[in-house]
């Protein structure tokens, strides 16, 4: 689990199971209404936004290799735990997770860019 | 030691080979010598978003002049680069000035090949974005558009035409769209893509006449087929500016050759982007590519091997095409391939198609999956030999075939 600096953790969402993301690997979900993008990496769960703030394609139909998600769009590589983009200096919005019961929670706010 | 560093063009590459030598440190004197009067630009969507008005011009900008003077990068812009001297490893302009570098950086890019015969008023090509500005006030509803030669440039202008309401004939003189790139049953795939959304394709035809009248241009095809037209947008790829380096000891026929490492034949002088023709290892022969990503890795490269580095540049080319509405990709050289396999349905316009060559994946072409082709690239360029069952499964996730890879 990622620290929260200088905030309050907002409030949970119940977004899936973790027994679905363990099997997708990748899911668009609906946390408050914002369109996230759940990734299984290794054994952990991240969420970035699902719109890419690139071009607005499906981060979740992308795909996940190395450790990195990659957009379908233009193959954009993001760094799961951060949104950083590789050789940018943008960054996609993440979002904390935590794992309770084999229920995946993630706060709706965006992390702050350290 | 390496203290100054001219570049010979201000586009996609150059910017990207600024951007590298910086960030790596060197603080050297640094030129990059622009024909046009725009600092550098992307140029993919000159074709796609920003052709259809879906984009501003700002968006286009890669290096702007703010960077610049902040990292002290000097654009010489509106200016052409004339010839180079290899014994004092001076770029003369056509302005009668000359810049010495202790490397040079050949990074011209190239210019619409034309067509004989085809000339008027009314003919446009794309290449810059001064060509867009103009075509995009001439795609209005109803407007009669004729695209001569159906490559990405043509098929995408004719999609932007499409989308704002014009008619919009495509005439190509192969029997199928991109067939050369993509294959005769991909190129027949492109071909109805065209079709079902509204472009009347005419493959199979020769521009045989050309001529304007007062209300208009008139193309006559080979079979006799006469097209009028308000705007008429030749596609016929492009050449190579190769003329600086012309005469210089180094080899031109078909584009500045270079090795690996995006050397030329001559000691301190590079060359990278469209005007570049790579020597790829892999493959047994140069091979000159036309596209963003190429300039991109190209011109990262050549910044890093000017500074010392032996960075080779072996990644499998890619580039994207968007066209009505679908995001098309393809990776990797699917010439000489012996076997498509596809997963998805063609007909839904939604699936990756594989190049495979005795069993090695060497290409993939995809419409909308552009998850699965990230994967496919990692696959080309690891010359991973994969099984034609698993790959068209839909229920096998090709993660997996690179996980195995180790």
């Amino acid at each position: 689990m990622e620290k929260q600096l200088g905030r309050q953790v907002g409030e949970w969402v119940q977004a899936a199971t973790l027994a679905e993301v363990r099997r997708r690997r990748r899911l668009a979900v609906d946390v408050a209404g914002r369109p996230i993008a759940l990734f299984l990496v290794g054994d952990d769960v991240y969420a970035l936004d699902d719109t890419c703030i690139h071009k607005q394609r499906s981060l979740s139909k992308g795909a996940v290799l190395n450790g990195r998600v990659i957009c379908p769009g233009h193959q954009w590589v993001f760094d799961p735990a951060t949104g950083q983009v590789e050789g940018q200096d943008e960054c996609q919005p993440s979002h904390a997770v935590r794992i309770a019961d084999g229920v995946v929670y993630v706060d709706p706010q965006p992390r702050e860019r350290t | 030691m390496i203290e100054s560093v001219v570049v010979a063009g201000a586009g996609q590459t150059a910017a990207v080979a600024a951007r590298t030598l910086r960030r790596r440190g060197f603080d050297g004197r640094l030129t990059l010598v622009g024909a046009e009067h725009e600092a550098p630009y992307q140029r993919p969507p000159l074709s796609k978003e920003y052709l259809a008005g879906e984009q501003d011009r700002d968006e286009l900008c890669v290096l702007t002049p703010e960077w610049c003077e902040a990292n002290d990068v000097e654009l010489r812009l509106g200016v052409r680069a004339a010839a180079i001297r290899p014994g004092d490893r001076s770029l003369e302009l056509a302005d009668g000035s000359s810049l010495r570098g202790d490397a040079l950086l050949i990074a011209t890019g190239g210019r619409p090949r034309h067509l004989p015969g085809v000339t008027g008023d009314r003919v446009r090509y794309l290449r810059t974005i001064a060509d867009a500005d103009r075509l995009r006030a001439e795609l209005r509803p109803g407007a009669r558009v004729v695209v001569i030669g159906a490559g990405f440039i043509g098929c995408e202008v004719a999609s932007a035409a499409i989308g704002l309401g014009a008619h919009v004939t495509v005439i190509e003189q192969a029997g199928r769209p991109l067939g050369h790139v993509l294959g005769d049953l991909m190129g027949d795939v492109m071909a109805a893509l065209l079709r079902t959304n509204g472009v009347d394709l005419r493959t199979g035809e020769k521009v045989e006449h050309y001529a304007e009248t007062a209300s208009g241009a008139v193309v006559t095809t080979g079979g006799g087929t006469s097209l009028e037209a308000d705007v008429v947008v030749v596609g016929a790829g492009m050449v190579p500016n190769v003329e600086p380096v012309t005469g210089a000891g180094i080899d031109t026929a078909g584009g500045v050759a270079v090795d690996e490492y995006c050397r030329t034949g001559v000691d301190g002088v590079y060359a990278a982007g469209d005007v570049a023709r790579q020597w790829r290892p892999h493959l047994g022969r140069h091979v000159r590519a036309e596209h963003f990503d190429n300039a991109s890795t190209q011109g990262m490269a050549a910044a890093k091997n000017i500074l010392g580095g032996k960075s080779a540049h072996t990644v499998p080319p890619w580039f994207w095409s968007d066209q009505f509405g679908h995001a098309l990709q393809h990776a990797g050289h699917g010439d000489g391939t012996d076997r498509l396999v596809v997963r998805g349905r063609v007909e839904d316009f939604d699936f990756i198609a594989f190049y495979l060559s005795g069993g090695v994946l060497r290409a993939a072409f995809t419409v909308d999956r552009g998850g699965d082709l990230a994967v496919a690239r990692q696959l080309i360029a690891a010359g991973a030999v994969l099984d034609p069952d698993v790959l068209r499964d839909e229920d096998a996730d090709l993660a997996d075939l690179f996980d195995a890879l180790g």
